[in-house]
């Protein structure tokens, strides 16, 4: 199914949370400042109803997405005060995908647990936590995975200083 | 203590009897136990171990043989790849891309080429292609060659693993002529590939081709269909449909337990698409011929056999292959539109996801890396325990990771 297929699939069968859709488009010839976009379609999701929007589209015959790809943080910039959270979802039967967008604020980032519907989430929500700081609530093993245990800082945020020194080797 | 008055060999019999219980192991025996108390024991698997092929490390929790608890610990080989794509502009991360599956660098330089060139929209010329397709193919035999090869080595035979050597040393001493690296390539770049063939060079890759098939037969005999080595991975280390779903698996840890799914065929890319049309190759897949589908053998037989059809697929390029441009012509200094694309293909391990952000500057946002073998060691935590301790090593193996993508 194409992506404009997935979405009217989506409404149909009501799919929580689904706030909005964003689609790559060409740049406008008028306004010299916009830029278009390139990419990937995908669709913006209400945070808090992951679970069950994620669920929505495993279970749904049509839409069967079987597999979760993969699910990483973004920080887009220092300023914004927003983390990206993005699942890419695969059906093995249907052969689509469909990528979905979660923005969560960065003060006190939060965001349930898809491991109940995929246990394929575990390992990539410990990596996120770790490396953004987001609390993954509900996680059935929320530690450190490529980190270790006494690390300060979560390093890929955009506003993360490089430590000079861990247990007195200088990394400067 | 044994009393001095007492016969030894009496009290000894007293000690060790055989109450008759006994229990079922899993590869259906029974054991019959002594009155002896096992205890919980740890045990850890690394992080230097030879079969984890790298440094990581599994914490398995046994009691007597049986394990009942695994739980792998990474991060050994974190080289913050995710970061250094934040901090270096699109063209020079490009080096960095073959250190995660350093078995398959080729293919790691072709998953973040073409998601930049998602967000480029830059027309690729066909003689690109197909050079990519050849060095994609050649690479994933190479990494397929070493998952032969070691798998052997970890079951206790050695001899197969000089074997595949013996041709992955052929196929870096192409990758050497073409590139002038044998390991980390950067060959395939941004727009098409980095230079043309050398001459002759087309040549030596159907020699290897031709030779390549007749040793196949080889490797299948010696190892695949070999009694011992049956006996130790059919019935072993079995991923049910419903759990390599639930995990993410991919690529060959997927269609060993049955799944026909593969990225190559099923959302086409590149010329794979054309490939398909015309036939010239198909998908293997395990179907539980020596046990239980789903087992550590179907795997390896995937593997095997994936081999073959990458053959086929190098030869349909030589057949088609025509002269003309090799890259198309970008700046030196890449600006990327705006925008995020997520690319996944099929690497020798499973998909290769690249989700990359930009916006619309010499540098990325974000480049998050999706590697295959980190999300297929996740499955061991669910299928070791109620496993043998012997069969750990066996386990292990069957998932082929790369610690350097595990961790990047």
């Amino acid at each position: 199914m194409e992506f404009e297929g997935i979405i009217q699939r989506l409404r149909e069968i009501g799919a929580p949370g689904l706030v909005s859709t964003d689609e790559p488009r060409a740049a406008d010839p008028e306004d010299k400042k916009d830029k278009g976009r390139a990419g990937d379609a995908f669709v913006l999701v209400e945070p808090s109803a992951i679970v069950g929007f994620l669920a929505a589209c495993r279970d749904d015959a049509e839409l069967a997405f079987d597999l979760l790809v993969d699910l990483s943080a973004t920080d887009p910039d220092a300023a914004d005060e927003q983390f990206w959270i993005d699942y890419q979802l695969l059906s093995t039967t249907r052969r689509h995908r469909l990528a979905i967008k979660a923005l969560v604020a960065k003060e006190g980032a939060e965001i349930p647990t898809a491991t109940a519907v995929y246990r394929a989430a575990g390992w990539h929500e410990r990596e996120c936590a770790e490396m953004f700081g987001i609390t993954f609530v509900g996680h059935p093993d929320p530690r450190n995975i490529l980190l270790p245990d006494d690390w300060v800082g979560h390093p890929l945020r955009k506003d993360y200083e490089f430590p000079t020194e861990y247990h007195g080797i200088s990394c400067e | 203590m044994i009393e001095s008055n007492q016969d030894p060999a009496a009290a000894m019999s007293e000690r060790i009897t055989f109450p008759g219980a006994s229990r079922t192991l899993p590869t259906g025996e029974r054991e019959f136990m002594m009155d002896v108390r096992t205890a919980d024991l740890e045990i850890n698997m690394g992080p230097q171990h030879p079969a984890t092929h790298g440094v990581m490390r599994i914490l398995i929790r046994t009691d007597g043989e049986l394990i009942t608890g695994a739980q792998p610990h990474l991060g050994y080989l974190h080289r913050c790849a995710e970061k250094i794509g934040e901090n270096v502009e699109w063209l020079q991360y490009l080096p960095y891309t073959d250190r995660y599956d350093y078995l398959a660098a080729m293919n790691n330089n072709l998953g973040y080429s073409m998601a930049v060139e998602a967000l480029l929209g830059e027309e690729i010329p066909r003689r690109a292609q197909m050079l990519r397709t050849i060095c994609a193919e050649l690479n994933r035999i190479g990494s397929h060659l070493i998952a032969f090869g070691t798998y052997g080595l970890d079951l206790g035979a050695f001899t197969p693993f000089l074997y595949a050597f013996r041709e992955r040393e052929w196929m870096m001493a192409l990758f050497e002529k073409i590139c002038g690296a044998r390991l980390t390539y950067s060959y395939l770049r941004i727009g098409g590939v980095f230079n043309d063939t050398p001459p002759g060079w087309l040549q030596e890759v159907e020699h290897f081709c031709d030779v390549f098939e007749e040793k196949h037969k080889e490797y299948v005999d010696l190892l695949m269909m070999n009694h011992i080595f049956v006996k130790r991975t059919a019935d072993i280390g079995v991923i049910p449909v419903e759990m390599a779903l639930d995990f993410g698996l991919t690529g060959p840890m997927i269609r060993g337990s049955g799944i026909d799914f593969d990225l190559r065929r099923d959302t086409p890319y590149m010329l794979y698409g054309e490939l398909i049309d015309a036939g010239a190759f198909d998908v293997v897949l395990g179907s539980g011929a020596k046990g239980t589908l789903g087992d550590c053998w179907d795997r390896f037989y995937v593997r095997v056999m994936e081999m073959i059809e990458s053959i086929k697929i190098i030869r349909w390029c030589l057949g088609s292959i025509e002269p003309g441009p090799v890259i198309a012509a970008l700046p030196k200094v890449l600006k990327v539109p705006a925008g995020e694309a997520y690319v996944g293909i099929e690497n020798p391990r499973g998909e290769l996801g690249h989700f990359v952000v930009s916006d619309g500057g010499k540098v990325a946002r974000r480049v998050r890396v999706r590697g295959p073998s980190f999300c297929n060691l996740a499955v061991l935590e669910a299928i070791m325990p109620g496993t043998l301790l012997a069969d750990a090593v066996a386990i292990v193996g069957s998932t082929d990771v790369v610690i350097g993508e595990t961790d990047r």
